[in-house]
């Protein structure tokens, strides 16, 4: 069967994809033979939602499913900007890419010449990229670099990002990559980190550890379990490990930042209160489409030093 | 202590000044490990930081502070040259979450990361801290209303939880007695 997903024709970011899908065919239902993505004129993809479709698509590739996206515009649109931000040299070559794939990558040409962004990069534990922290950092400081707490920011910041990416290194026991990005958007006052795998998800390592554990954890529902790890620090490693996601999500929100957690068929959109992260502001989605993996944002807003 | 103590630079122990994640972490581990037990009479290690840029909080977990937890009691550790506010927070939420007690000196003056003594054992502990060793003896005789028996058990509570060392020496009137020891 062949299914037809059309992005909107303006902004998508992760909350507008999760619409989009979950109006559409389960991609990854077996039904679908052949799906095929649409970008139409004008659509253009925030960070948080590009990382997420890129995981999306080569899992769907890896599962054998036919996938093609059509660019109505082609490189003058979204295209252009998804090939400067290095996303078809991640894509599987099995994926079909109308009207033709670009012929050289903006990522290799431009890689590291602007300081709003920094291209997508591959995560795999074989092939650990030592500075990458490092660069998602230095691209943070050059958007925020002037304000009085540069200095604290500077040190939060990589903090956060090691501690995302040692997580995907840590319970991503799959062969599919995993991505991380940076995009500043002036315009609106943010900068988006995106990290993102398509391995077991947080909830499929944890839930078996916890239910020897600790009992009173592995009765909450997936929702909670996942607000927990944020709030309180939980590992599939035992009591007194799970502190690394734990001590990135309280430096975020020193810095004020919003907090994006999608795993496979949930997803918690977490925005820091006086108290911090907690349930009860927490956005919470449930019975999304399937999409493999744990795929996190972080959201911070740029004051006028930014 | 001094001739008992020895100071580690934990920057000779990594590949590169940021320490990152568990994996990184776990081979520093068997590095520290190797080092500790090829100094079998050394009491206390003093890790200086000098040169170490960041490390987040799982390479903290899984490096000074585990070791401190292995050899809780018998060898302590503690941190010398540790200036960045972001990298003691790191240090700080790996100690916490092992409840493991490290002490951070700066300037000659030590303070405790990880857990808090008791209440009933903060004054043990200060005294203790002012002295490179110390008796229950001197506690109990330095303290109005406090019996040796009663100085002695909160020291001892203090050595097991990880916040003292100690080490059974002569005592002046024959006989041997607990000498306890700062980390640091």
């Amino acid at each position: 069967m062949t299914c037809l997903i059309e992005f909107p024709s303006n902004w998508m970011n992760a909350s507008a994809l999760e619409r989009v899908l979950g109006s559409s065919c389960e991609p990854h239902s077996s039904d679908n033979t052949d799906i095929e993505f649409s970008f139409p004129a004008g659509s253009k993809v925030m960070i948080d939602a590009g990382l997420r479709l890129l995981s999306l698509f080569n899992q769907l590739d890896f599962s054998t499913h036919r996938v093609r996206l059509n660019f109505e515009e082609g490189q003058a649109g979204v295209m252009g900007y998804l090939n400067r931000m290095g996303f078809f040299d991640h894509l599987s070559p099995m994926v079909e890419v109308f009207p033709d794939r670009p012929d050289f990558s903006g990522a290799d040409v431009y890689g590291g010449m602007n300081t709003g962004l920094v291209e997508i990069a591959r995560i795999n534990r074989e092939v650990r990229d030592a500075a990458l922290p490092s660069r998602l950092t230095d691209a943070l400081m050059r958007a925020c670099g002037n304000r009085p707490d540069a200095s604290d920011l500077e040190g939060a910041a990589w903090t956060i990002f090691a501690e995302l990416i040692d997580n995907i290194f840590s319970h991503s026991e799959t062969p599919l990559d995993g991505y991380a990005a940076l995009q500043v958007y002036p315009r609106g006052h943010r900068l988006k980190v995106a990290v993102s795998d398509s391995g077991l998800g947080i909830m499929e390592t944890l839930r078996p550890a916890l239910q020897q554990e600790s009992p009173v954890l592995s009765r909450l529902s997936d929702l909670d379990l996942l607000i927990e790890i944020f709030r309180q620090g939980v590992s599939r490693h035992g009591t007194d490990r799970g502190c690394g996601l734990k001590g990135s999500a309280a430096k975020a929100m020193k810095y004020k930042a919003d907090l994006d957690v999608r795993l496979p068929n949930i997803r918690v959109l977490l925005k820091p209160g006086i108290q911090g992260y907690r349930a009860d502001t927490a956005y919470c989605y449930q019975q999304l489409p399937l999409i493999w993996g744990t795929h996190i944002c972080f959201t911070f807003r740029l004051d006028d030093n930014c | 202590m001094n001739e008992i103590s020895v100071v580690i630079r934990l920057f000779d122990f990594m590949e590169r000044p940021e320490g990152w994640g568990r994996s990184q972490g776990r081979d520093v581990y068997q590095k520290l490990i190797t080092f500790v037990e090829d100094h079998p009479g050394v009491m206390v290690f003093q890790v200086s930081l000098n040169g170490v840029r960041r490390v987040d909080i799982s390479f903290a977990s899984e490096t000074v502070i585990e070791v401190a937890r292995r050899y809780r009691g018998s060898k302590g550790f503690c941190f010398i040259d540790l200036t960045d506010a972001d990298m003691l927070e790191n240090w700080e939420a790996a100690a916490e979450r092992k409840q493991q007690p490290v002490m951070v000196w700066k300037d000659n003056v030590g303070r405790v990361i990880g857990m808090l003594p008791s209440q009933g054992n903060q004054s043990a502990f200060d005294f203790a801290l002012k002295r490179t060793r110390t008796r229950a003896a001197d506690f109990a005789g330095a303290t109005p209303g406090m019996s040796i028996a009663n100085a002695s058990n909160k020291f001892k509570q203090l050595w097991q939880q990880g916040f003292l060392l100690r080490r059974e020496e002569a005592a002046e009137s024959g006989g041997v007695e607990f000498a306890y020891y700062r980390i640091g």
